[in-house]
C-alpha cells in the first residue's frame, strides 16, 4: 500500500462523491461555527440602531442588517454554532440511547422489543414535529430542552435500525461461532454483533442530525425553541418573514439557504457513508 | 454438426481500487473450445476459474465492466460477439438456453409454471394458446415432473429443489434450442435428486439430438454424463479431450492434481497434493498460469505453454504434456 | 466413550421433527461420519451434542458428564473441550476481527494466557494449519475460503479441545483445497488423539475419513458400520439407494443404480412406520405399521430394516443403461 493520504483522500472522493460534496460543505459550516468569532465582521447581537434593514452591500454590512439592526452576515455566521450545537448533542443522544435498545430489543426481544416497537408506531402516526412542539411547549423553552426532545424522539428510530441489523446478525454463523467458543453473552454482544451492527447506524447519524437542525429550526420558527436575538437560523428566519412582504428579503434569505444548505450536505454525507462504509466494498485494493 | 466454437476468448474487467488506480483483472485469458450437436461437453475448474463468465460470454450476456477485448464466439455459424442485443434476444431462449444455478430464485415466483412455460413460448413465437400449453405439459413430462398436468398450476415455491432445476431445464428446452449451457445444474441438490436432474438432461440431449455444456466442479457429473471434458484453471482451458482419455491419461500437472484430490485417490495413494491459491487476476504472472502450484515447473514455464496435441482430441496446454501422456 | 448419546429427540418450534431418537456414542481418537441428505437433521445434531442447541429430549454424555443441561457458566467452560466448525467458512468468521485477534479469542476465553503469551500461541496456531503469518494482520475478506476454513480449524483446535465436531467443513470448497483440509484434519488427530464427528453429505469425503458411519434419513439412523462395511455392503434399503446414486469421479466405474420413486415425508407430518416405506423399492405391508428396530448384522454393524430379519434386504441393481 503505497497511496499516500492524498490519494486516499481523492480516491474516496472518486468512491463516493456524494459523501465528498456532502462532507465539504458540513466541513465549511464547521470551520465557520469554530472560527466564528474570527469570522464574523461584527458581534451577532451588536445592534445598530440607526442602521436597521439596510439592504446587502451598505456598508460593512455585505448581507446587510436586520431589523434590530443587526449585521446579517455575522448573525448566519454564528448560527452555525446553534446548528452545531443542536446536531452533535442530539446526535450523540441517539446514538447513546438507540443503540443499546436496539441492541437489546433485536438479541433478546421480549418486552424491550414490544415497548420499542409500539413507540416506533406512535412516532410514525405523529408528525414528529407537532410531538416535538407540545412536548418543549410544555416543558419549557431552553435549547437544552428542544436539544433532549430532538434527541430522544429520533432514538427510537435508531434503535429500530441496530435493531434489524442485530435480528440479522443473531443468526449469522460467525455469531454462532462465538457462542460456541465459549464467549458471555455480553461479549458476544458487544464484541462481536455491535460493530457489525452499527454500519448502517452510523450511515443514519448524519441524516438524523440533518432532521434535528431542521427541527430545531422549525421550532424557532414557530416561536417555541431558541429565542430571538440569539442568532438561530430558524429564528432568523422567523424574524425575517415579517419582512419579506415589505421587500426587506435578505434577512430571512440568507440565513434560510444557510440551513438548506446544512441539511443537504449532512443528508449528502449520510448517503455517501453507507457506501462508503461497506467493507466489501473496501476489498479492492490490496 | 458444429454448434459452438468459441476461439481464444479473452475477458477482462476495470475496476479503481482504495488508491484511485485502474486495475484490470484478466478473467479470461484465451478460452477455446467447441461443442457439437448430440454430445453432453464438462466445463470443470475451480471457484472463480471463469467458468460462468466463459457461459455468459458464449449466450452474449456479458456487460459493462467486462470486456472482451480480444477472441471469437461463434454459434452455429453466426459471430455472437458482432450481434446486436435484439439478434441475440432471438436466438437466446429460442435457438441457445441457459440452465442456472439457485432454481427457485431463476423462476417467476409470482407465475404458475405453466403459465411461465407458455410465456417462454409466446415471446419467441414458437407457439401459443392451447398448443403452448400442450407442448409445455410434454415438456413437464419430459422432465420427468410426475402428474404433469396438475403440476402446470404449481407455483414455484411448491416445488422441491430437484423439481425446480427439472422444471428449468424443461424451460430451457421447450423451445427446442439447439444448444443448452447448463451452469452448476446441480449443485445443492442431492445425490438421488442430482441423479435424477441429470438424467433428464442427459436423455433429452440423446433425444434430440441437442449439444450440451455442462458446467461444473463435480468429477463425478464429468465422468458419467459427459463425452467431452474441458478443464480450466485461471481463465485458460489447459486440457481438454474426451473424457476417459483425460480421466485416465491426464496430461497437464493441473488435472492430474485435481483427480489426486478426489477422496478415492487420496485413499489409495495418500495426500499427495498440496492445494493452493489460484493467480491474482490483477496482477497475473508471464508465462504458464500454474506455475506457482506446479511441482513440474522449470525455466521452460516463464513461456506461455501452446495448446500440446497428444492426439486427434485430447490436448493440454503445458510444455511437458507430451512427458506425462 | 467421549460422547455417548442416548435417545436424543428434537423438535423446532412450527413442528418440525429434525431428530428423532437418535442414539450413538464416539470413543477417544474416534472419527464417526455422518451422512445424509439435506434436511436429514446432520447439523442439528452437531448443533446438539455442541449445545448450542437445547435437545428436546434425550441426553448426552460428554467424557462421562451429563451436559443436556447445564447452566450457561458450566457451558461456556465445557466450550474448551467440545467445538465445532461450521460449513460456510466466508460466514463463520467475524468480519471486524483481524485474524490474529480471531485466534487469540479462545485463548483470552479460556486460558490465563498474557497478551504476549497469547500472540505467540496465535502464531504458533497459525502456523500449526499453514496459515502465512502476514494472515495475522488480515480481515476474513481478505483470504481465500481454504484459508479461511484453516482459521476457524485453529480457532477450534486452540484449547486442546477432547472432541470437534465438522459441520460440512469441506463441502464449499474446491477440490484440491478440501484435499488439503482433510489432510491437516487428519495430522491432527494422530497427532492429538481428537475425537471427530464429521457431517457431510459427500460419500467419498466420509469414506476417506470416517472409522465408524452413521446414514441419517429423515432424523433417523437407518444403518450404523464401520466404514468399509458401509460402504461395501450397505444393508438397508436406503443406504444402498443413497450410495448407487454417487457419482464416482471415474469413467470406468459403472453405475448400479436403483430407481425409486416417491416423495420424501414431510418432517412436520412423518409417517408412522419406517420412513423410507413410501419410496422404499422392497416395502413390505408391515413396514408402514410401526418404526423397524435397529438390528445387529455383526458387531458394530447395525441396520432399522424389517428385511434383514430374512436376508431379502438387497435391491437388485438397475445396470447402467448405455
Ligand atoms: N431453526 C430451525 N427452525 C425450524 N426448523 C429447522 C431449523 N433448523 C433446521 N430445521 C429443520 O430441521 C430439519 C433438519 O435440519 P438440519 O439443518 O439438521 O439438516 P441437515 O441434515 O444438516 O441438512 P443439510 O445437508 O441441508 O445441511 C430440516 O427439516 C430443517 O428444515
Ligand atoms: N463483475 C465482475 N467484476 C470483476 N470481476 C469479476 C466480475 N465477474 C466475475 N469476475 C471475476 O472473474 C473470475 C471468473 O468468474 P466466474 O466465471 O464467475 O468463475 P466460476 O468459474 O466460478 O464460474 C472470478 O475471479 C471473478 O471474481
Ligand atoms: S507449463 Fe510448466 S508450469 Fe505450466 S503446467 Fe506445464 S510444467 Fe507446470
Ligand atoms: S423397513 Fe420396510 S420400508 Fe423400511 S427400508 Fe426396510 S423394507 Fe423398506
Ligand atoms: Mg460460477
Ligand atoms: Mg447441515
Amino acid at each position: 500500500m503505497s497511496a499516500t493520504t492524498l490519494d486516499r483522500v481523492v480516491g474516496t472522493a472518486r468512491r463516493s462523491p456524494t459523501f465528498a460534496v456532502g462532507f465539504g460543505i458540513i466541513l465549511v459550516f464547521a470551520l465557520l461555527a469554530a472560527f466564528a468569532d474570527i469570522l464574523a465582521p461584527m458581534p451577532p447581537t451588536l445592534s445598530h440602531p440607526y442602521e436597521t434593514l439596510k439592504p446587502p452591500g451598505s456598508g460593512p454590512f455585505l448581507l446587510g442588517t436586520d431589523g434590530n439592526g443587526m449585521d446579517v452576515l455575522s448573525r448566519v455566521i454564528h448560527g452555525a454554532r446553534y446548528a452545531f450545537g443542536i446536531a452533535l448533542p442530539a446526535g450523540a443522544i441517539m446514538a447513546v440511547v438507540g443503540i443499546p435498545l436496539g441492541l437489546i430489543a433485536g438479541w433478546r426481544g421480549g418486552w424491550v422489543d414490544e415497548v420499542l416497537l409500539r413507540v416506533l408506531d406512535v412516532l410514525r402516526a405523529f408528525p414528529t414535529i407537532i410531538l416535538a412542539l407540545a412536548i418543549v411547549a410544555a416543558t419549557g423553552q431552553g435549547f437544552l430542552n428542544v436539544i433532549l426532545v430532538v434527541g430522544f424522539l429520533d432514538s427510537p428510530i435508531f434503535a429500530r435500525i441496530v435493531r434489524a441489523e442485530v435480528l440479522a446478525l443473531r443468526n449469522a454463523t460467525f455469531v454462532r461461532a462465538a457462542v460456541a467458543a465459549g464467549n458471555p453473552e455480553w461479549r458476544v454482544l458487544l464484541v462481536h454483533i455491535l460493530p457489525n451492527a452499527i454500519l448502517g447506524a452510523t450511515a443514519q447519524l448524519p441524516l438524523r442530525m440533518a432532521w434535528a437542525v431542521r427541527i430545531s429550526a422549525t421550532l424557532a420558527f414557530i416561536g417555541i425553541g431558541v429565542q430571538a436575538p440569539a442568532p438561530e437560523w430558524g429564528a432568523m428566519i422567523r424574524q425575517g418573514a415579517e419582512y419579506v412582504i415589505s421587500g426587506e428579503w435578505w434577512v430571512a434569505l440568507f440565513p434560510g439557504l444557510a440551513l438548506i444548505a446544512m441539511v443537504l450536505g449532512l443528508n449528502l454525507a449520510g448517503d455517501g457513508l453507507s457506501d462508503l462504509l461497506d467493507p466489501k466494498r473496501r476489498a479492492t485494493g490490496k | 454438426m458444429r454448434l459452438l466454437e468459441v476461439e481464444d476468448l479473452h475477458v477482462e474487467f476495470a475496476a479503481r481500487g482504495l488508491d484511485n488506480r485502474v486495475r484490470v483483472a484478466r478473467a479470461l485469458n484465451g478460452v477455446s473450445f467447441t461443442v457439437d450437436a448430440g454430445e453432453v461437453v464438462g466445463l470443470v475448474g475451480e471457484t472463480g476459474a471463469g467458468k460462468s463468465l466463459t457461459a455468459l460470454a458464449a449466450m452474449g450476456l456479458l456487460r459493462a465492466p467486462a470486456r472482451i477485448p480480444q477472441g471469437s464466439i461463434r454459434f452455429e455459424g453466426q459471430d455472437i460477439l458482432a450481434m446486436s442485443d435484439r439478434e441475440l434476444e432471438k436466438i437466446r431462449g429460442r435457438r441457445m438456453a441457459m440452465v442456472v444455478q439457485s432454481p427457485l430464485t431463476s423462476l417467476d415466483p409470482l407465475k404458475r409454471i405453466g403459465d411461465q412455460l407458455v410465456r417462454m413460448q409466446r415471446v419467441h413465437g414458437t407457439a401459443r394458446g392451447a398448443e403452448a400449453r400442450a407442448r409445455a405439459e410434454a415438456m413437464l413430462a419430459a422432465v420427468r415432473i410426475p402428474d404433469p398436468a396438475r403440476r402446470m398450476q404449481a407455483w414455484p415455491h411448491e416445488l422441491s429443489g430437484g423439481m425446480a432445476q427439472r422444471v428449468l431445464i424443461a424451460m430451457a428446452l421447450v423451445n427446442e434450442p439447439a444448444l443448452v449451457i447448463a451452469d452448476e445444474p446441480t449443485t445443492g441438490l442431492d445425490v438421488t435428486v442430482q441423479a435424477q436432474v441429470l438424467d433428464t438432461l442427459r436423455d433429452l440431449v440423446r433425444a434430440r439430438n441437442l449439444g450440451a455444456l455442462v458446467i461444473t466442479h463435480d468429477l463425478g457429473v464429468v465422468a458419467h454424463y459427459c463425452q467431452r471434458v474441458a478443464v480450466m484453471f485461471a481463465g485458460r482451458i489447459v486440457e481438454d479431450g474426451p473424457v476417459a482419455e483425460v480421466f485416465a491419461r491426464p496430461a497437464h500437472p493441473y488435472t492430474q492434481a485435481l483427480i489426486a484430490s478426489t477422496p478415492g485417490r487420496i485413499a489409495q495413494l495418500g495426500y499427495t497434493v498440496t492445494g493452493g491459491t489460484p493467480p491474482d487476476l490483477y496482477d497475473l504472472p508471464s508465462g504458464c498460469l500454474y506455475r506457482d502450484r506446479c511441482p513440474r515447473a522449470t525455466t521452460a514455464c516463464l513461456a506461455p505453454p501452446p495448446r500440446i496435441a497428444l492426439d486427434a482430441t485430447h490436448g493440454a496446454a503445458c510444455h511437458y504434456a507430451w512427458e506425462a501422456a | 466413550m467421549m460422547l455417548d448419546v442416548q435417545n436424543l429427540v428434537h423438535r423446532f418450534p412450527g413442528g418440525v421433527n429434525a431428530v428423532n431418537d437418535v442414539s450413538f456414542s464416539i470413543a477417544a481418537g474416534e472419527t464417526l461420519g455422518l451422512v445424509g441428505e439435506s434436511g436429514s437433521g446432520k447439523s442439528t445434531i452437531g448443533l446438539l451434542v455442541t449445545r448450542l442447541l437445547a435437545p428436546t429430549g434425550g441426553t448426552i454424555l460428554f467424557e462421562g458428564e451429563d451436559i443436556t443441561r447445564l447452566p450457561p457458566a458450566a457451558l461456556r467452560k465445557l466450550r474448551a473441550r467440545l467445538q465445532i466448525v461450521f460449513q460456510d467458512p466466508w460466514g463463520s468468521l467475524n468480519p471486524r476481527m483481524t485474524i490474529g485477534r480471531l485466534l487469540e479469542e479462545p485463548l483470552a476465553l479460556h486460558t490465563t494466557l498474557d497478551s504476549a503469551a497469547r500472540i505467540a500461541e496465535a502464531r504458533r496456531l497459525a502456523d500449526r494449519v499453514r496459515l502465512p503469518a502476514a494472515s495475522l494482520s488480515r480481515y476474513p475478506h481478505e483470504l481465500s475460503g481454504g484459508q479461511l476454513q484453516r482459521v476457524s480449524i485453529a480457532r477450534a483446535i486452540a484449547n486442546r479441545p477432547k472432541l470437534v465436531v465438522l459441520d460440512e467443513p469441506t463441502s464449499s470448497l474446491d477440490l484440491s483445497v478440501r484435499a488439503g483440509i482433510l489432510q491437516l484434519l487428519d495430522e491432527l488427530q494422530r497427532e492429538t488423539g481428537i475425537a471427530m464427528l464429521f457431517i457431510s453429505h459427500d460419500l467419498e469425503t466420509v469414506r476417506l475419513v470416517s472409522h465408524r458411519v452413521i446414514v441419517l434419513y429423515l432424523g433417523r439412523i437407518v444403518e450404523q458400520a464401520p466404514a468399509a462395511t458401509l460402504f461395501d455392503n450397505p444393508a438397508h434399503p436406503y443406504t444402498q439407494v443413497l450410495l448407487s446414486a454417487h457419482l464416482p469421479p471415474d469413467p470406468a466405474m459403472r453405475l448400479r443404480r436403483h430407481e425409486v420413486t416417491g416423495e420424501i415425508p414431510s418432517p412436520i407430518n412423518l409417517p408412522p412406520g419406517c420412513f423410507f416405506a413410501g419410496r422404499c423399492p422392497v416395502a413390505l405391508p408391515a413396514c408402514t405399521a410401526a418404526p423397524p428396530p435397529a438390528i445387529a448384522l455383526e458387531a458394530g454393524h447395525s441396520a432399522a430394516c424389517l428385511r434383514i430379519a430374512d436376508g431379502t434386504n438387497i435391491i437388485d441393481p438397475v445396470e447402467e443403461r448405455a
